[in-house]
């Protein structure tokens, strides 16, 4: 099913949350809804299964404008951080609830919960209370009990941010799995880059209540279109120098870094300009040699991570291969790939 | 705008409403209401009826109504007509007798009893004994007086009848004070305004709130700091111990009380053997009897001001306590750094509830001292309970003592909202998050 | 917890203010089996006595049918309290509806401020809608009068159940009625026992309420009979008699505390800030 948000407002207290925002998710898809705390995320989420009211625009089913419908009739499932499974019923009556309100035959019931059972891989557990089990199995029956209606839309909201390394590695596969399987439209919200990189099909980055931009993950990193969804995508962060163009040319005046705008692209002399440079561009084969001096060096195992100072202090980081010939206060002369910077005007927009 | 969400949430409420409209709502307005009348026992709850009585002419003629007018309604005449006649019939008049009266005298009118009687005496047929005769003459009066009448219009045709001469104005006067039922006044309150025991009930009631709040605040800390100190085992038996007062029948309570320290009771026999002044100390001297009403109500206030604050004292993190002991803080620096600063905002609440509760009650009063000796202990709730509902003449005064009651009423509500602002009550309001 | 400091002084100076509830309580205990010569609080004698009131009505009247009126009597009030209380607090903690605040300021107004003033008022109510004198009325008003307490109550054990777990259950597609009565109301359990536990306690106690609004009533609770044996001018006037009696009316009251204190204590983290 596909869903539709058409100028979606919402405003708490006369302040405005969310302005006019327009979101088209597509059927079948997982979207990540992917910001910073605070951006609108949740509120987003719970104005499309219907615990808020949207102050003005549209939220649209298919065809069907939802926006006036209570939850129950929206047929949405959805799986909340903490889980809220009904602590008092078995893993079996927290799965069976959705089907019991809808009076559902009890042969059905035992049917539906079971096939569901399988597919998230917890029939064996269906006897337990949800106090008995681990996160990650409480994880699981969270998300049986929203499929088991068989929802429109799954919605989750920052599922996997109570469970431990292993375990958010685990489900994040389990819940990808699970989409796939009953290609059910699904809308994850997160703040976990990783999350949204690797678990859907395309991420909405948002930011003060507005979506920035909309693609898949891997068009997202190489191509951002502002400075601001660049410097949110990637991990460890790309760096950033501030400078102007200079006859076509990107200079650094405090570093003398300097860089080819790219093709096709005309600045006026002297226009601010700031270049984004992400990690694995620096260090590695390159056609502009930076000089720095290195202030933290940090071992990830096989790869290391190098904070570089340049002379006016500005930071370029740098991962490479492990190696280990080279120490903080160290100087060093690495490559920058000038065909992979960057280049954002001074308020943020890509070139 | 969201009707439908609101529809549930007023469903749930509704029992609550329904229940508190009755009970709450109603007898405030009531109150408030009959403070603004005269009701009481003899006027009646539902309404009166006119009745004029030797009372009421007395003090009409002292209010200026013409003389000759009262003289008139106070005066009985004695007609003989068909009315008179069948109310002579009814009471049981020998026959024969009836019907000479009739024969004879049919028509006339005597305005002395002792005329008609004679003429009566003349008859025939009239009866042997004298009482029988005086029976038969009271058949034939005519009277306003003592009569009770239902309506105001009745009344007045009453009266002009009897005193034709007198005018309109004249009647409706003494129709109007010849009302039994209750009426609006304001005079409640010139009264409570103006009298001096008003002001000494005000004297007491701040007092008895004042010393008896004190007490309980100061017993509850001392034994919540304590108990906290204690090993769990003595902590809970004193905790338990306190809380006996709070759960026991108020009615058990206070009398556990008397047989404490009445003559023969607990303190007495002590005294007695250790030749002490043993009186009934409950109701012998004002000193004993302030005392007894103060420890009463502050033992149950205490054990409830120990609940609060050892719940509070439970919450203080372990750890300052350990550190000030390395510091080589005495106990008194740590409860006076450590617990009291703690205890600030239970303190303020134990305060402001009791203070409440304190102003509002009277049973223990009541059911102890009774606001004796003489009238030393009556507090303001106490009296505005029995000026109500428990007077010993027997007359109720509904409407003084709703007066009084609505006085309390509006000095607690005023205090309330001082309390909710101090508590900050919006903080205690989170918005609905499902908004359908 | 701390053993940085002797308690002994501490025992002792406890002991000594709270001497006149010992007192009180031990020999509430002791008299009601033993005699005392006149003129002395000493015991000399085991005696069951004053027990017989239990098996012969001859001294103080029947006490069997006063005990099942009260136990109805409180029964009812439980029962009005923690229906109508575990609605309200829901709504209050939960539900959207105009005036919610205000809702929510007067309740709390009437939790703070005991309305036995308002008796006189609640007297006249009765004498209008003709419950005065009936058990009924009695009910019914001493409910009134805990209902803001319990509603304040239950709202705070309310709030304290996760939104997102009636946030799963409206999407489930459960009503909210639904919602409260099968996953909210399961959560606050230990707050309905407790309320029911205090309503149980205080209804028991109860005696003002069926003295002034029921004086002439057909039907006498436990409080009332106790107060007719222990009237002064009452022929069998004894304090042992009284004591009996009053330890009888108690030890339920005594027996509930003892087995649930801590359940009992719940209910004072609901309610108040601190
Ligand atoms: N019920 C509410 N009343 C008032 N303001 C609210 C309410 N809910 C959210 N907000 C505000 O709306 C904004 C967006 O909140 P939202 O919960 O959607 O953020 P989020 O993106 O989910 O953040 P997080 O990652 O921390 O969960 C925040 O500024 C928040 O303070
Ligand atoms: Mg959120």
């Amino acid at each position: 099913m596909q869903i539709v948000l058409k100028d979606f407002t919402k405003t708490f207290d006369g302040n405005t949350v969310i302005d006019r925002m327009n979101l088209t998710v597509r059927d079948g898809e997982m979207l990540a809804l992917l910001g910073p705390s605070g951006c609108g995320k949740s509120t987003t989420l719970f104005a499309i299964c219907g615990i808020h009211r949207v102050n003005g625009g549209q939220i649209l089913f298919g065809e069907r404008d939802v926006s006036n419908m209570p939850s129950q009739q929206r047929n949405v499932g959805v799986v909340f951080q903490n889980y809220a499974l009904y602590p008092h019923m078995s893993v079996f009556d927290n799965i069976a609830f959705p089907l019991k309100v809808r009076n559902d035959s009890k042969a059905d019931i035992a049917r539906d919960v079971r096939t569901i059972a399988e597919l998230t891989h917890i029939a064996e557990l269906l006897g337990r209370r949800p106090g008995q089990l681990s996160g990650g199995q409480q994880q699981r029956v969270a998300l049986a009990r929203a499929l088991v209606r068989k929802p429109d839309v799954l919605l989750l909201d920052e599922p996997l941010a109570n469970l431990d390394a292993k375990l958010r590695l685990e489900m994040r596969s389990e819940i990808r799995r699970i989409q796939l399987e009953t290609g059910i439209t699904a809308i994850l919200v997160t703040h976990d880059q990783v999350e949204a990189m690797s678990m859907c099909d395309r991420i909405a980055i948002m930011k003060g209540g507005q979506i920035l931009q909309i693609d898949a993950p891997k068009d997202m990193y190489h191509n951002p279109r502002t400075s601001f969804v660049a410097g949110f995508l990637g991990n460890p962060p790309i760096s950033f120098l501030d400078g102007r163009t200079m006859d076509g040319r990107f200079l650094d005046e405090g570093t003398g870094v300097t860089l080819p705008l790219p093709a096709g692209v005309t600045v006026a002399n002297g226009t601010g300009l700031t270049v984004g440079i992400r990690p694995e561009h620096f260090g590695h084969a390159g056609d502009v040699p930076v000089r720095g001096k290195v202030v933290f060096a940090e071992t990830q195992g096989r790869e290391n991570l190098y904070d570089v100072a340049l002379p006016n202090g500005a930071l370029l980081r740098s991962v490479q291969p492990a190696r280990d010939d080279v120490r903080p206060g160290d100087e060093v002369s690495w490559q920058l790939n000038s065909a992979a910077a960057l280049f954002f005007t001074e308020d943020g927009r890509r070139l | 705008m969201p009707a439908r969400s609101y529809l549930t949430g007023l469903a749930f409420l509704s029992p609550a409403l329904f229940v508190l409209i009755g009970f709450f709502f109603l007898p405030v307005v009531l109150t408030a209401v009959f403070a603004f009348t005269n009701m009481s026992t003899s006027t009646g709850i539902s309404g009166g009826s006119y009745v004029i009585t030797g009372n009421l002419l007395g003090s009409l003629k002292a209010q200026g109504v013409a003389p000759t007018v009262v003289d008139a309604l106070s005066q009985a005449s004695f007609v003989v007509d068909e009315q008179s006649i069948a109310k002579a019939q009814a009471a049981g008049t020998d026959a024969q007798f009836l019907a000479e009266i009739e024969q004879q005298l049919s028509g006339k009118a005597f305005s002395e009893e002792r005329a008609f009687e004679r003429e009566l005496k003349s008859l025939r047929y009239r009866p042997r004994s004298i009482r029988d005769l005086k029976l038969a003459v009271d058949q034939f009066e005519l009277s306003v007086l003592n009569t009770r009448f239902a309506s105001a219009a009745e009344a007045r045709e009453a009266v002009s009848e009897l005193v034709p001469s007198a005018p309109a104005d004249v009647v409706d006067e003494i129709v109007d004070a010849s009302y039994t039922g209750w009426r609006w006044t304001t005079s409640n309150f010139t009264r409570l305004v103006s009298s001096s025991d008003t002001w000494r009930l005000v004297g007491n009631t701040i007092f008895y709130v004042a010393v008896t709040l004190s007490f309980t605040v100061f017993v509850g800390l001392f034994l919540a700091v304590t108990t906290f100190y204690l090993p769990a085992g003595a902590a809970s038996a004193f905790s338990m111990l306190w809380l006996l007062p709070r759960i026991t029948p108020v009615v058990l309570y206070t009398v556990m009380w008397k047989w404490f320290t009445w003559e023969g009771g607990f303190v007495y026999t002590a005294a007695q053997a250790l030749g002490l002044p043993a009186f009934n100390y409950m109701k012998g001297s004002v000193p004993t009897a302030w005392t007894i009403v103060i420890m009463v109500n502050g033992f149950i206030g205490a054990a409830f001001a120990m609940i609060l604050f050892s719940g509070a004292l439970k919450a203080i993190p372990v750890q300052q306590l350990w550190a000030s002991e390395a510091d080589g803080a005495s106990r008194w620096q740590q409860i006076r750094f450590i617990i009291l600063p703690h205890l600030r905002w239970p303190i303020l609440f134990v305060v402001s509830y009791q203070t409440l509760s304190l102003l509002s009650s009277y049973q223990e009063i009541w059911l102890t001292t009774n606001g004796g000796p003489g009238r030393t202990t009556t507090v303001w709730a106490l009296e505005s309970f029995n000026t109500a509902l428990n007077s010993y003449t027997g007359n109720l005064q509904y409407g003084l003592g709703a007066a009084m009651a609505l006085i309390l009423v509006i000095v607690g509500v005023a205090l309330s909202i001082l309390y909710l602002r101090l508590f900050r009550f919006d903080e205690l309001l989170s918005r609905p998050k499902i908004e359908f | 917890m701390t053993r940085n400091f002797a308690n002994w002084p501490i025992v002792l100076v406890l002991l000594i203010i709270s001497t006149p509830i010992i007192i009180m309580y031990a020999f509430l205990v002791i008299d009601t089996v033993t005699t005392s010569p006149p003129g002395s609080a000493i015991p000399n004698g085991f005696t069951l006595s004053h027990w017989r009131f239990l098996i012969d009505p001859t001294a103080t009247g029947d006490v069997w049918r006063p005990t099942l009126t009260t136990i109805l009597f409180t029964a009812s009030i439980v029962v009005i309290v923690l229906g109508i209380s575990s609605t309200a607090g829901y709504a209050l903690s939960r539900l959207n509806m105009p005036f919610r605040r205000y809702f929510l300021a007067v309740v709390l107004v009437m939790h703070a401020f005991p309305l036995v003033t308002l008796i006189i008022g609640v007297f006249l109510v009765l004498q209008f809608v003709g419950l005065y004198n009936t058990l009924t009325g009695v009910v019914l008003v001493k409910a009134g009068l805990m209902l803001p307490f319990g509603i304040w109550i239950m709202k705070g054990f309310y709030d304290t159940v996760p939104w997102e777990i009636e946030m799963a259950g409206v999407q489930d597609g459960a009503s909210r009625f639904t919602v409260w009565r099968k996953l909210i109301l399961p959560q606050v359990k230990p707050g309905l026992f407790a309320l029911a536990l205090f309503a149980a306690i205080d209804a028991w106690g109860e005696y003002m309420l069926p003295r002034i609004l029921a004086p002439s009533a057909d039907f006498e609770v436990l409080s009332i009979y106790l107060n007719t044996v222990s009237d002064p001018d009452s022929t069998t006037y004894n304090f042992n008699l009284f004591k009996s009696v009053g330890l009888f009316y108690t030890l339920p009251i005594l027996a509930l505390y003892a087995i649930f204190r801590d359940r009992l204590m719940n209910i004072f983290g609901g309610g108040t800030k601190g």
